[in-house]
């Protein structure tokens, strides 16, 4: 009928308040290279992890080849001749390639044939151009080099469509020029590829199609001769239609306020050490000042992690200096730098924020428990002095709880979002670091938070606000900077915002 | 919410201690034992004298020592097996201390010397479990390994102060030291050792601890999420040590008036009772209560009347003492098994 | 001189028998990624009824058999309590140890009861070979018990299965990452369940074997902490077999030596001597600390969400 190989038709999928995917449409040709774009949370991953059979939709139906299939397991989607290269490495770390490859293939077939399996995986991957160390643990390589693996391991297992997710996050420079040529010649092959990318260069110098998501919908798709910088951006940052961004936002505005003298927190040539999980930062110097609120963008993965956490445990800087209020607070512990007037509310609420088993009180505690307002003879917790404070608490962050005696693991999302950032108020303080605040929150109740913000920066606090909505940043922030690869790609001023300019730094666009 | 869990939980421990009784009755029927006459033994035998009740609390207080000893360091979720060696290692020091003092002319008085020795437990059993600390914090090595390989370090290190010349009382076959000067020890009142005092003064202790102090309240927000309280400030490494330190301290405790109390000298395998030692009934007990620092009394003291009411099977009915720690085993499993299936949590 | 070596060699073998298979028992199950802690009490309770079999029946063989079907049935324990449950592996083992401990000593009282001369094992068939079984050195190795040849099996089997099989690849995957091994199709739960099940019986061997060969009599606490060792082994071996047999053979080397020395030595307490094992385990934990690797999905529950 048509030259589909996959076509998702209607596909919803909802997380608790937060709908994911929006009635998606979603096709691929046979053979082409189709990149998939959008933000974080865009729904990029949902959608591709029901296509892998890691989700089941609510609502939708899957054609493969023109016939409707169910896809319940990988399994399934594995004999369907998908095959997936995940962003992070679904490898066995212990095992050397060709034990990798042939892990689960020919059930029938006991003794493992290790010789007669190297030379057809030898085969393939030439026929492939790509080649790897057969012999040697797959925990020893190169990030690059595990994703040849991955890729040659889908394709020895017959799959017709690739799907990788963000494949270049660990890759330099020229392990991404390899990776294209590869994908040029598998397409020669025959063989389909959906590419998902948050990066401009990368769209652009490799994908014959694209679809761009945003907020769960299809933005729109983009055929090569239409695909310039500039139509790429607007979609994945700018809504077509206004309105819809209008209603997703909560209506806060943002008055005047007077920035104080002395910068409060500075960061000089700060870098830190990068790890398997996260990217690490690369000489960032800034300041932030009293009385505004300066807010990160970059798509998450940047670094944008790293730059909360140095600031609450400078003992893991790598070099560069950290002043607040002018002093310097290298090497000491997170303690200290809270006695500064330094708070946190991390990026994971439930996995980092909160003690779910406990109460509020005990929830409110968490942080200020070395403080001597809550400390009798340096020893004693006064329980009635946290009791109060967190009564307070309730009280002006409408947290709907019954009393101070109920677990938080009981409340709502945002009930306990509110809670982690009522913790932080419980002094005044000079400088709050919040990540993510909003995120999977209903409206009013982001509204709720922004309102706060807003509050405290009338109060002559700084804050250091790293949000994953540019929408939401551009509401409430003084000035935005963005992060790219652990860099600074640059800081503008309220006069100076453009979603168009800092979209396409976020993705890695030409300055 | 609340009422509905308890609810459950009062189910949980009605039919894990139910199925527990049932396979009693099934080994009492299959071996002919008179099977309520065996219930019935079990469950009164501490109520109906006072000899039952005095030894029931003799076994509860020693327990509720090893007991805590587990459960501290189990609400940040390491397993302390060593209650026993940290037991047997503060008693053998407290009487090393109380026997070479009048031995090198120092003869102190009962006041001073009682306190003396049971600092000495404290600090001995302290440094002992310290070892198990140190060796997690630093070489992540299990503490399940390391306190029970402690254990028997503790065993054979007894065993060399009781054999010792200097020590050894000459008349005994086993290994057994001489008597502790009178000054160095406690006595009973109604039949009950003095050291309930301190025995109670330990629940309030840790109480007070876990409830009202900063560490505790940095050991329970470790058990809550690890990661949440670390990325608050709390420091993991060290919070391993104080909580090792305090069960070590607990057991030591307990250890020390087991020699200075109940034997007045120090006996090899002292820190026993019906069929098996202290740690274990204390791992078992701390297991029914899922580590909670406050139900620790009342399930020590139902353990202590399950054992009193064992070794009354075995005087009267040749019951072996076993066959009630089997149960008690079975109750824990029951306990862990039902509680996971019926509480569990998201 | 040659005398000696032999007898030394000999009786590090019998020694061998017992820290190996558990230690490879630990292993097996820890390759699925059930961190099963719970050896001691299975040697415990095998202890207890394959030495009441065998003396019943008078025949060694039955007594290991029984040994066997003991650790069967904690392992199945195990596995069905955690896989269909979630419980914590560490609670769930050191519940079994305390179950074992109290089934032991109960199954003896209650079946043998208390005897004025402790009752004797038969004698275990011992298996010569001819000629090779009398060469000095080879002889310690082949002048053997049954299970003596048996773990020589085992010890071939564990390494043709695991390093020469699919099935033996995917087992190895599942301890390394569960989720690897389920999308390719493979059983995660069932192969956990086998593999449980047939490392708790290699245990329940060992401990079968500790009264029927090695002290030829039922005694309380007979495994006297070497299931607990043997997970110590299992660690330090980073859960490969061919590690954990060289630990199961220099752990039984170090209990000889311990034994010898503590009849020699004067100078020195022999309680010394018998602490010398448990503070080797450790001693060793630490020189290998850098070594050791967990597969990375031992002691974790696995389900698909």
């Amino acid at each position: 009928m048509n030259n589909f190989f996959v076509e998702l038709k209607n596909v919803k999928k909802v997380f608790g308040p937060v709908v994911a995917l929006d009635n998606v449409n979603f096709s691929i040709l046979k053979g082409e290279i189709h990149g998939l774009l959008g933000e974080n949370g865009a729904g990029k991953s949902t959608l591709m992890n029901i296509l892998y059979g890691l989700y089941t939709p609510d609502k939708g139906e899957i054609f493969i080849e023109g016939k409707k299939v169910k896809i319940n397991s990988p399994y399934d989607s594995i004999k369907l001749g998908i095959g997936m290269v995940h962003q992070i490495s679904t490898l066995v770390p212990q095992f050397n390639a060709i034990e990798n490859i042939i892990l689960g293939t020919e059930k029938d077939k006991y003794r493992l044939k290790i010789e007669e399996e190297k030379e057809k995986i030898k085969k393939l991957s030439r026929e492939l151009g790509l080649d790897f160390p057969l012999d040697i643990k797959v925990k020893d390589l190169s990030a690059g080099v595990k994703q040849k693996i991955e890729i040659v391991r889908a394709l020895f297992r017959g799959a017709k469509l690739l799907i990788l997710d963000e494949p270049t996050t660990s890759l330099v420079e020229s392990e991404f020029k390899d990776l294209l040529k590869t994908l040029k010649s598998l397409v020669n092959k025959g063989v389909t590829i959906i590419f998902i990318t948050h990066k401009m260069r990368e769209v652009l110098e490799a994908c014959d199609r694209v679809t761009i998501l945003r907020r769960g919908k299809v933005q729109g798709i983009l055929n090569r001769d239409e695909m310039t910088t500039e139509n790429i951006v607007k979609m994945m940052f700018i809504e077509k239609d206004i309105k819809v961004t209008e209603s997703a936002l909560p209506k806060v505005e943002l008055p005047e306020s007077r920035k104080s003298e002395k910068p409060v927190l500075i960061l000089k040539d700060v870098s830190t050490e990068s790890t398997e999980q996260s990217i690490g930062l690369k000489n960032i110097s800034f300041e932030i000042f009293g009385g505004e609120i300066v807010g990160v963008a970059s798509v998450s993965g940047n670094g944008e992690k790293d730059l909360a956490e140095i600031i609450i445990n400078p003992k893991k800087l790598k070099n560069g200096e950290i002043y607040i209020g002018g002093e310097k607070i290298n090497g000491l512990s997170t303690l200290e730098v809270f006695s500064k007037g330094v708070f946190y509310t991390p990026e994971d609420r439930i996995k980092e924020g909160i003690l779910p088993e406990g109460n509020l009180k005990e929830n409110i505690l968490l942080g200020h428990h070395s403080e001597e307002r809550f400390l009798n003879r340096k020893i004693f917790i006064k329980w009635n002095e946290a009791k109060s404070v967190t009564l307070d608490t309730i009280k002006k962050f409408n947290v709907y709880a019954p009393n101070e005696e109920t677990t938080i693991r009981r409340l709502s999302g945002g009930n306990i979002q509110k809670v982690i950032m009522g913790r932080a108020f419980v002094n005044s303080i000079k400088l709050l670091i919040t990540h993510n605040p909003t995120s999977g929150l209903d409206v009013s109740t982001v509204e709720f938070i922004f309102k706060k913000l807003v509050e405290t920066r009338g109060s002559g606090s700084a804050i250091l606000w790293i949000g994953e909505d540019l929408d939401e940043l551009m509401i409430l922030s003084d000035r935005i900077m963005v992060l790219y690869k652990g860099e600074l790609q640059g800081i503008f001023k309220r006069s100076e915002f453009d979603k168009y300019k800092i979209g396409l730094l976020m993705i890695g666009g030409q300055k | 919410m609340k009422n509905k869990d308890l609810f459950r939980v009062i189910i949980i421990y009605f039919l894990s201690i139910f199925f527990a009784f049932v396979v009693i009755s099934i080994i009492a029927v299959l071996f002919r034992y008179d099977v309520i006459k065996v219930l019935r033994t079990l469950l009164t035998t501490s109520f109906k004298t006072s000899f039952g009740f005095q030894e029931t609390i003799k076994k509860t207080i020693p327990l509720i020592f090893t007991t805590y000893a587990f459960t501290i360091p189990f609400m940040i979720k390491f397993f302390n097996i060593g209650g026993w060696g940290q037991m047997l290692f503060g008693g053998t020091i407290t009487a090393v201390v109380g026997l070479t003092l009048p031995k090198i002319g120092i003869n102190l008085p009962s006041f001073i010397m009682i306190p003396l020795l049971i600092i000495t437990g404290i600090l001995a059993g302290g440094f002992f479990a310290l070892i198990a600390g140190f060796l997690v914090a630093k070489f992540d090595i299990n503490p399940i390994i390391s306190t029970i390989m402690l254990n028997f370090v503790a065993v054979q290190f007894l065993n060399f102060i009781a054999t010792n010349p200097i020590y050894r009382d000459p008349y005994e076959g086993h290994p057994i030291t001489l008597p502790l000067p009178k000054s160095g020890t406690l006595g009973f009142i109604f039949g009950i050792p003095y050291s309930i005092i301190f025995a109670i003064i330990s629940i309030i202790f840790v109480y007070f601890l876990i409830k009202k102090t900063k560490i505790g309240y940095e050991i329970t927000a470790i058990g809550y999420n690890l990661d949440a309280a670390q990325k608050y400030g709390i420091n993991f490494q060290k919070t391993i040590l104080i909580t090792f330190f305090i069960a070590g301290a607990l057991a030591g405790l307990g250890g020390t008036f087991e020699v200075i109390n109940i034997h007045k000298k120090l006996i090899e395998g002292f820190a026993q009772t019906s069929g098996a030692q202290y740690g274990i009934f204390g791992v078992l007990t701390s297991l029914i209560v899922a580590g909670n620092p406050i139900g620790v009394p009342i399930a020590a003291f139902l353990m202590s009347v399950l054992l009193v009411g064992a070794d009354a099977l075995q005087r009267t009915m040749q019951i072996p003492v076993e066959m009630v720690f089997l149960s008690q085993a079975l109750i824990v499993l029951f306990i862990v098994t039902f509680r996971e299936r019926f509480l569990r949590r998201k | 001189m040659l005398n000696f070596i032999n007898s030394f060699i000999s009786q590090t073998i019998t020694y061998a028998v017992v820290y190996t298979l558990t230690s490879l028992g630990i292993v097996i199950s820890g390759r699925a990624g059930i961190f099963n802690v719970s050896g001691e009490g299975i040697m415990l309770a095998s202890a207890s009824i394959g030495f009441i079999v065998s003396f019943l029946s008078q025949n060694a063989i039955l007594g290991f058999i029984s040994g066997m079907i003991m650790g069967a049935l904690f392992g199945f324990i195990l596995s069905y309590i955690h896989e269909s449950y979630k419980v914590n592996q560490f609670i769930l083992g050191i519940s079994l140890v305390i179950l074992g401990t109290g089934l032991s000593d109960l199954m003896y009282k209650l079946i043998i009861g208390v005897k004025l001369t402790a009752p004797r094992a038969p004698k275990t068939p011992i298996i010569k070979i001819p000629y090779i079984s009398n060469i000095p050195i080879i002889q310690a190795f082949l002048n053997q018990d049954i299970i003596v040849y048996f773990l020589y099996f085992v010890i071939f089997f564990a390494w043709w299965f695991y390093y020469k099989t699919k099935i033996g690849l995917e087992t190895r995957a599942i301890g390394e990452n569960p989720k690897a091994a389920d999308v390719v199709g493979v059983n995660v739960t069932r192969r956990r369940y086998l593999s449980t099940i047939i490392g708790s019986m290699l245990i329940g061997i060992s401990g079968a074997y500790l009264p029927i060969v090695i002290t030829g009599t039922y005694t309380p606490d007979i495994s006297a902490g070497r299931g607990f060792m043997a997970v110590g082994i299992a660690i330090f071996a980073s859960w490969k077999p061919q590690r954990a047999i060289l630990g199961g053979f220099l752990f039984a080397a170090i209990e000889v030596i311990a034994f010898r020395l503590q009849v020699i030595s004067q100078k020195i307490p022999y309680q010394f001597f018998l602490m010398l094992p448990f503070i080797s385990v450790l001693i060793i934990m630490m020189i290998f600390k850098k070594q050791i690797e967990f597969p990375a999905s031992v002691g974790k529950p696995y389900s698909r969400e």
